[in-house]
């Protein structure tokens, strides 16, 4: 078993027999049948993952990928690290990362009808690029920290104050509700709001969606990927 | 023949809704479930809600842009969403709305904070005070039309100056106290009460969504259950004064069991006196003893109700001899 008939496994989701016992490219994995992940995951992709997704998706755009769509492929990348029975042996974060991706396109690709052969051998053999600039090195400390500030002064007004009583000055959602004198389900939808945004600043490492994924946007009602569940009979 | 699928803009800005919901803390049995079957549909939701709660852990660092950061609203959006830096023009079209909104930024940003055993007053630009008593927290915004402060733990006096075209309305736990200029004390007990002693002028209080409303005058104290129920009473004159002695640096035991006045210095010092015995918990004392001194406290009511008080480490007991 290699690692393409793990991510056609997994491609088909959960009407899949849940055979759990899959093969990563990074040794024996377990993959569980959960959809959410633990808070120590999430903080785990907060620290190792998230900070390369810029560095990921930069990569995958430089690719010729017909039909595929950088944002479907990085969706699938974290739910799979969400099924992962464990993190604890991967001492490469961002390799794993990259690979993980690679392996979700690949699957995309051979779902096709129609792909050339110069396709899919040109994404079979993609290297990972080497970890030069470490997106975590780089926004260390004070950079990072006035990243962060800008990003939050661009959010909407109402919603920076929600953000920032939240956040910053640690009230929960219902105080943050008293002391805007709103309601908690605006303050809730001003959070929401406030991290859609700032999930997209940090994800894209400051450019927005249409720059990196123009592909389909603005274009397209329909399209089929690695991520589409509605599949052609095979 | 492809079918139209869900875009991964909507899967995202449907995770971070999700995402925003969990971090609202206290999802019934019922939403969690609305999670797991959306997420489980399509693993593009599941890795989206991964990515967006990832996302709202990497956002905790920004608690080091520190109490003194203020979002500075550099841009306004456009229709389109997008964000644009503002141009000299627009500068000029949006700096009325501007300058209330920094005003009002400045403002409900500045949590005012106690820590146990500390009081502080703080006066407000308009005028009017906030004297805040041990472990306690307000959150005070003010704008043109209105003048609003949270309570949101503990205890503290307003004193509020006259401004009849803004009232100013304190908001402590679903208790809403709006006045146009007066002195009151408003504290929420541990035990979720809420207590409301005005000193002077009259306030306009509502709870439980405005379900309760009363008019207190000065000298009233009204107390607001956690279930909504309430009770107003007049208090004599020396009442009301004691009601402040936390201002002093005292605290006023007259009335109180000797267990409540065990809660009482432990809303004041780390220093806690124990009672094992729920017959002394009961004994009623009375006086006006200094905050801070837990331990004096305790030696002196156990001397005067024939009882023994031992201090270890950082707790004195009151005993049987």
């Amino acid at each position: 078993m290699n690692a393409f008939s793990t991510q056609r496994a997994l491609g088909q989701g959960t009407r899949q027999n849940p055979a759990r016992l899959r093969r990563l490219r990074h040794g024996r994995c377990i993959l569980l049948p959960v959809a959410l992940p633990s808070t120590q995951r999430a903080i785990w992709l907060a620290q190792s993952v998230l900070p390369h997704e810029p560095e990921l998706r930069a990569w995958l755009s430089r690719r010729d990928m017909p039909g595929l769509d950088v944002d479907d492929i990085v969706q699938e990348s974290y739910a799979i690290l969400v099924r992962l029975e464990s993190v604890e042996h991967i001492r490469d974060p961002r390799t794993y990362l990259f690979e993980v991706a690679k392996s979700v396109a690949l699957q995309g690709l051979r779902r096709r009808r129609v792909v050339s052969f110069e396709t899919l051998a040109e994404a079979d053999g993609l290297q990972i690029p080497s970890d030069d600039p470490d997106p975590e090195t780089i926004v260390a400390g004070r950079q990072e920290l006035g990243r962060l500030a800008r990003m939050i002064s661009e959010l909407p007004p109402k919603c920076a104050q929600a953000f920032v009583l939240r956040k910053i000055r640690g009230l929960s959602q219902r105080e943050v509700a008293a002391a805007m004198g709103v309601s908690e389900n605006t303050v809730e939808k001003h959070i929401g709001k406030a991290l859609a945004f700032l999930t997209e600043r940090i994800g894209r490492g400051g450019n927005n969606r249409s720059a990196s994924s123009s592909r389909r946007d603005s274009t397209e009602g329909t399209r089929s990927g690695p991520a589409s569940r509605k599949r052609r009979g095979d | 023949m492809d079918l139209p699928v869900e875009s991964a803009a909507a899967i995202d800005a449907a995770a971070a809704a999700w995402a925003a919901k969990a971090d609202r803390g206290g999802m019934t049995v019922e939403e969690t479930a609305r999670l797991e079957a959306w997420a489980a549909a399509d693993p593009r939701r599941a890795g989206a809600y991964a990515r967006a709660l990832a996302a709202n852990h990497y956002l905790d660092r920004a608690v080091a842009l520190g109490p003194g950061f203020v979002a500075q609203p550099l841009a306004v959006s456009n229709g389109m969403g997008r964000r644009r830096f503002l141009t000299g023009f627009g500068l000029v079209g949006a700096a009325a709305g501007l300058a209330g909104l920094g005003f009002w930024l400045r403002w409900s940003q500045q949590l005012i904070v106690t820590g146990k055993g500390d009081m502080r007053r703080v006066a407000l630009p308009e005028g009017s005070s906030i004297t805040l008593n041990t472990d306690t927290r307000v959150l005070p915004q003010l704008d043109e039309n209105l003048r609003h402060v949270a309570l949101l733990d503990g205890e503290a006096l307003f004193e509020v100056a006259r401004d009849k075209g803004r009232s100013f309305v304190v908001e402590a736990g679903g208790v809403r106290i709006e006045v146009v200029g007066t002195s009151f004390v408003v504290r929420r007990h541990a035990d979720g009460v809420v207590s409301v002693v005005v000193r002077e002028g009259i306030v306009e209080t509502s709870w439980n969504g405005e379900v309760g409303h009363q008019r207190l005058t000065a000298g009233d104290a009204l107390r607001v259950q956690p279930d909504g129920s309430a009770t107003a009473t007049p208090l004599a004159a020396d009442a009301i004064e004691r009601s402040t002695a936390w201002r002093e640096g005292l605290i006023d035991l007259n009335g109180l069991t000797l267990a409540d006045a065990a809660e009482e210095f432990a809303r004041y010092s780390r220093r806690r006196i124990q009672i094992d015995d729920a017959a002394i918990g009961d004994m009623k004392i009375s006086g006006i003893y200094s905050t801070s001194d837990p331990e004096g406290f305790a030696k002196a009511a156990a001397l005067s109700l024939g009882l023994s008080a031992t201090v270890s480490g950082n707790s004195v007991r009151i005993h049987r001899p």
